[in-house]
């Protein structure tokens, strides 16, 4: 099944629990219906579906009044891009919104269009720099197990988040991986146990973990996976646990901000374990930037397996910090 | 027809605004606030009006000059009081000011400090309000400021495409912070801006509180029926204006307060702030005459200072 059919499935089925529901966007129940995504969309009497005009902050501010008026949302959005113009309603909507205990949810849940080549309005592809300006709880969705969980627990429980799709995943496989650990937020899911070295993806690079992971199997070199879901503070203590053991991490990220959440976990690691190395595997961009550029990050599995240069001798000497 | 007992009773709540934004005024000029505060002196008509139309359905929703609108609503004007003061037992725990100030239990559900990002959510407020049936309307309060927000007429567009009955108030006093409309824009006819939608559109112009409250009652029951947003247009003066002496204007420039105090108004017996229309009090007065206003006012100002003690 491909990815954008199996969120589809999920979406569906969770829109039609509420009595009343306000599902909302541009085309979402017509021409593609966001290319597959809220295509056959069905609400119980009680609710409705609305193909909107262009108009995304009062759309935002729409989310949020109907949302405090005991009426869940859900804001369907074919391009994450567009979402900045809502930042008013993002900001300081929810600032209000934060302080009550409201009986119904708003939901955004945009398409991270990471397809490059758009040119430089496009170049923004990072849901943490929506969150980080008000702290909205941010999740993104890279396969089965992370979708399930994720739509099923968040969709359309009381209160406000953001839940971010991969365009660039759309029409793949989705990944049906086993899941060995998810937290109670779902911000951080594990999907390897390994003693040699921990591999950490952030936003929605967990296909390459996944590849690396399988390379360095064949090396007889077994790696934890863990991909971080979500942009709000983490806490990052099953990692640490892990980094104890491994004292070796590969960290990838293929977002184009410099608002990078792994540094945080870099730091929390310096600080908690007596990790020995570490790489960071993400986007370089020279010059212009923003410029068109391939859709995915790009990467040499081999050469980063090699300069990370794994070393057996750092693992089984755990430290006493 | 309005009774004689509802007449008295709209008396005493304008003069309730009134006098109470007279204390507050004098508070505010010893420095008791550190929350910006927009005094609304000559908006009473339509606050005043709009409380005594809402029902126990219809929710309001406001913007960042919304003092007379919760003047109008609240029972305890320490409460009031002790939120700008940010104490614990205001209206909001001292958590919201004056700007966000609401009051859900008087049916004020929301309001905001930003420019037009109160018409949006208010479309949402309407939409669910259709979607439940639970019965009433939806009032949102903006400016001429604010109508010139894009979410202005977006908002309009999704509600006249949703059917949603909601009364769009603009109360336009001509200022934004210190330009007048035509220094910064074109003029803006909202009768046929809101017209090419086909909502409904009516000016209040009279400053008559009880004409409000008929016309108010009128267009609430229209927005009802019809199942269509409906714009009012409100022109007043914001009173308390002063001159301002400078190099550049020795004659003085006028000034028309955004936030902050009236330097130009005192705390009085006397209610009035102007002896012309541009004071809905002094429209009150051919109902009522002026001694029993002033009386009245006495005995209001002396009951809100004896809430405060």
């Amino acid at each position: 099944m491909k990815y954008v059919e199996y969120i589809n499935e999920l979406v569906k089925a969770k829109v039609l629990e509420p009595e009343h529901i306000l599902c909302f966007g541009q085309n979402i129940s017509a021409g593609s219906c966001i290319s597959g995504f809220t295509r056959g969309l069905k609400v119980k009497p009680g609710g409705r579906i609305i193909n909107t005009p262009n108009c995304e902050n009062t759309l935002c501010g729409i989310g949020f009044g109907s949302m405090m008026n005991g009426v869940p949302a859900i804001f369907f959005m074919k391009q994450q891009d567009f979402l900045l113009l809502g930042i008013d309603q993002l900001v300081n909507t929810y600032n209000i919104v934060r302080r009550q205990s409201p009986k119904a949810s708003f939901t955004i849940m945009p398409v991270i269009v990471d397809s490059g080549y758009e040119g430089p309005q496009s170049a923004l592809n990072n849901l943490a720099d929506f969150c980080s300006i008000a702290r909205i709880p941010g999740y993104t969705v890279t396969n089965k197990i992370d979708a399930q969980e994720i739509i099923n627990k968040y969709l359309v429980a009381p209160g406000f988040r953001i839940i971010g799709i991969s365009q660039r995943l759309f029409k793949t496989e989705i990944l049906d991986l086993p899941c060995v650990y998810r937290n109670e937020e779902r911000s951080v899911f594990q999907y390897t146990k390994g003693t040699d070295a921990t591999i950490v993806c952030f936003n929605l690079s967990l296909p390459h973990g996944i590849e690396i992971h399988r390379r360095m199997a064949e090396k007889n070199v077994q790696a934890s996976v863990f991909s971080i879901n979500a942009a709000m503070p983490i806490e990052w203590d099953e990692i640490v646990a892990d980094v104890h053991k491994t004292k070796q991490v590969i960290i990838i990220d293929d977002l184009k901000s410099v608002n990078a959440p792994w540094q945080s976990l870099l730091n929390a690691l310096y600080a908690r374990t007596k990790m020995k190395k570490h790489i960071v595997v993400q986007r370089s961009f020279e010059g212009y930037w923003c410029r068109p550029h391939h859709d995915q990050l790009e990467m040499d599995y081999d050469k980063v397996i090699s300069d990370f240069n794994f070393q057996k001798d750092l693992i089984g000497k755990e430290d006493a910090s | 027809m309005m009774t004689k007992e509802l007449k008295i009773e709209v008396l005493h709540k304008f003069l309730r605004v009134r006098m109470a934004q007279l204390i507050i005024n004098e508070m505010y000029k010893k420095g008791a606030f550190k929350v910006p505060i927009h005094l609304a002196l000559g908006h009473e008509a339509i606050a005043v009006a709009l409380s005594t139309v809402m029902g126990p359905h219809d929710q309001l929703i406001l913007n960042h000059r919304n003092i007379h609108y919760n003047l109008a609503k609240v029972h305890s004007l320490r409460s009031e009081i002790d939120e700008y003061l940010l104490k614990k037992e205001g209206l909001a725990g001292g958590e919201l000011g004056s700007m966000n100030l609401i009051n859900e239990p008087q049916g004020i559900v929301y309001s905001s400090s930003i420019l037009g990002n109160n018409l949006a959510v208010a479309a949402g407020f309407a939409m669910a309000k259709s979607m439940k049936k639970d019965g009433g309307v939806v009032f949102v309060v903006t400016g001429d400021g604010a109508m010139e927000e894009g979410t202005f007429y977006e908002s309009m567009v999704f509600e006249k495409s949703n059917d949603l009955p909601i009364v769009i108030i603009v109360e336009n006093n001509q200022w934004s912070l210190g330009t007048k409309i035509e220094e910064r824009r074109c003029p803006i006819d909202v009768g046929k801006l809101v017209g090419s939608l086909g909502i409904p559109f009516e000016q209040l112009s009279s400053n008559d509180t009880y004409e409000y409250i008929e016309k108010l009652t009128a267009l609430k029951a229209l927005a009802i029926e019809k199942k269509t947003p409906v714009c009012i247009e409100v022109p007043l003066t914001t009173l308390g204006w002063w001159r301002q002496k400078t190099a550049d204007f020795p004659d003085g420039k006028f000034i028309n307060y955004h936030a902050g105090p009236s330097p130009s108004v005192n705390e009085q017996e006397d209610p009035y702030l102007a002896h012309t229309s541009e004071d809905p009090l002094f429209v009150i007065e051919q109902y009522f005459g002026q001694e029993t206003i002033r009386k009245l006012a006495s005995d209001i100002l002396a009951a809100l200072k004896k809430e405060l003690v």
